[in-house]
């Protein structure tokens, strides 16, 4: 994943900061309780593509 | 969903699945991209960071990239089919030696995920007419443009595909074309958004084809035909079909039929600020207060 990307990405929807997850290769945003995933080196930021986070997901948040 | 508004999985899905053949057949595309390039040879300042929104397969982000040499170019699309096929295209040599200098990045252009005053220069060739709130596109596009970033576009206009538009009006009732904004209102648009000195102008570009098929295939070839929600769901009757190209046959000139294309270009500023977060005015004075 492309640090130069990773520092200007933010949520589509509420335009809060990521977590970006290596191993799993998802970018979380922690307010709306959504998983990006990352595709081929490219995330894909789109809202109805997104996981949304299990309760015990966001508790450990 | 109102029966105009734009269906973006419908986008997507064509989208993606025109990836690999899509170069071949966006040569409209192409020459409408060198013409916005053009016009970059006015703007003196060199971007830090741009953003290609609507990137497609990443041909203008390319001519970008060499254009700015030492800026990141930000190649964002809807569909992840398109950008794959722009990393195939681009080689395992070029990933070596420019250093990865492109980004790529799927995501809708009406909800960037890109921070606020984080690109200096946006670029965004025939992609803002898929948005169904141009004006809320416009303001996301503001915010993420640095103060004197500038956003440089080009669109389809309300004449595009004109004779295929009347072809299919007396044959059915359904749309069969996406509609456009008219460029007095983008320019207004951009304005209400927050954007200075909006500069906007048109052109006709006019494709020939043999026959309506082909005419029907590139359309189709280029991702661009009918997603907005009140397209005919299910395949078209032969009687109707018929009707259709013996509407356009009539308008054949010089043995070819006309596919016009009305090309809006635009550009604009996003100026210092007025206003300060509180909503206090800024005013400035050639002389010390």
């Amino acid at each position: 994943m492309d640090a130069k990307l990773l520092e200007i990405l933010v949520c589509p929807l509420c335009k809060s900061p990521l977590i970006y997850h290596k191993a799993e290769q998802e970018l979380i945003c922690k307010a709306d309780r959504l998983a990006f995933k990352i595709q081929d080196d490219i995330p894909v930021m789109l809202a109805d593509e997104a996981r949304t986070l299990t309760a015990e997901e966001a508790e450990k948040l | 969903m109102n029966e105009f508004e734009i269906d973006k999985r419908q986008v997507r899905r064509s989208f993606s699945r025109a990836a690999q053949q899509y170069d071949a057949a966006a040569v409209l595309q192409r020459e409408v991209c060198s013409r916005m390039l053009e016009r970059l040879d006015y703007i003196k300042r060199q971007p830090a960071r741009i953003l290609d929104a609507g990137s497609g397969t990443g041909w203008g982000a390319r001519q970008l990239e060499q254009r700015y040499p030492a800026a990141q170019v930000v190649a964002l699309d809807i569909a992840l089919g398109m950008l794959q096929a722009g990393r195939d295209q681009s080689g395992w040599w070029r990933k070596l030696f420019a250093g990865g200098r492109q980004s790529s990045l799927c995501a809708d252009v009406e909800a960037l995920p890109l921070a606020a005053n984080s690109v200096e220069l946006i670029w965004s060739n025939l992609t803002v007419q898929w948005c169904n709130d141009l004006p809320a596109t416009f303001v996301e596009m503001h915010r993420v443009l640095k103060t004197e970033g500038l956003l440089m576009f080009s669109t389809f206009g309300p004449d595009t595909l004109k004779e295929l538009r009347a072809a299919f009006h007396d044959a059915d009732g359904y749309n069969h074309i996406n509609r456009f904004a008219d460029m007095h209102d983008i320019g207004d648009m951009l304005v209400a958004a927050g954007f200075a000195e909006p500069v906007m102008d048109m052109e006709y570009i006019t494709l020939t084809y043999d026959d309506v098929k082909a005419a029907m295939q590139d359309l189709r070839r280029i991702g661009a035909h009918n997603a907005t929600a009140g397209r005919a769901q299910g395949m078209m009757g032969k009687g109707t079909w018929n009707k259709v190209v013996e509407n356009y046959e009539r308008m054949r000139r010089d043995g070819k039929l006309p596919a016009t294309f009305e090309i809006i270009y635009g550009h604009a500023w996003k100026p210092q600020p007025k206003k300060i977060a509180d909503g206090r005015a800024i005013i400035q004075t050639p002389f010390k207060l």
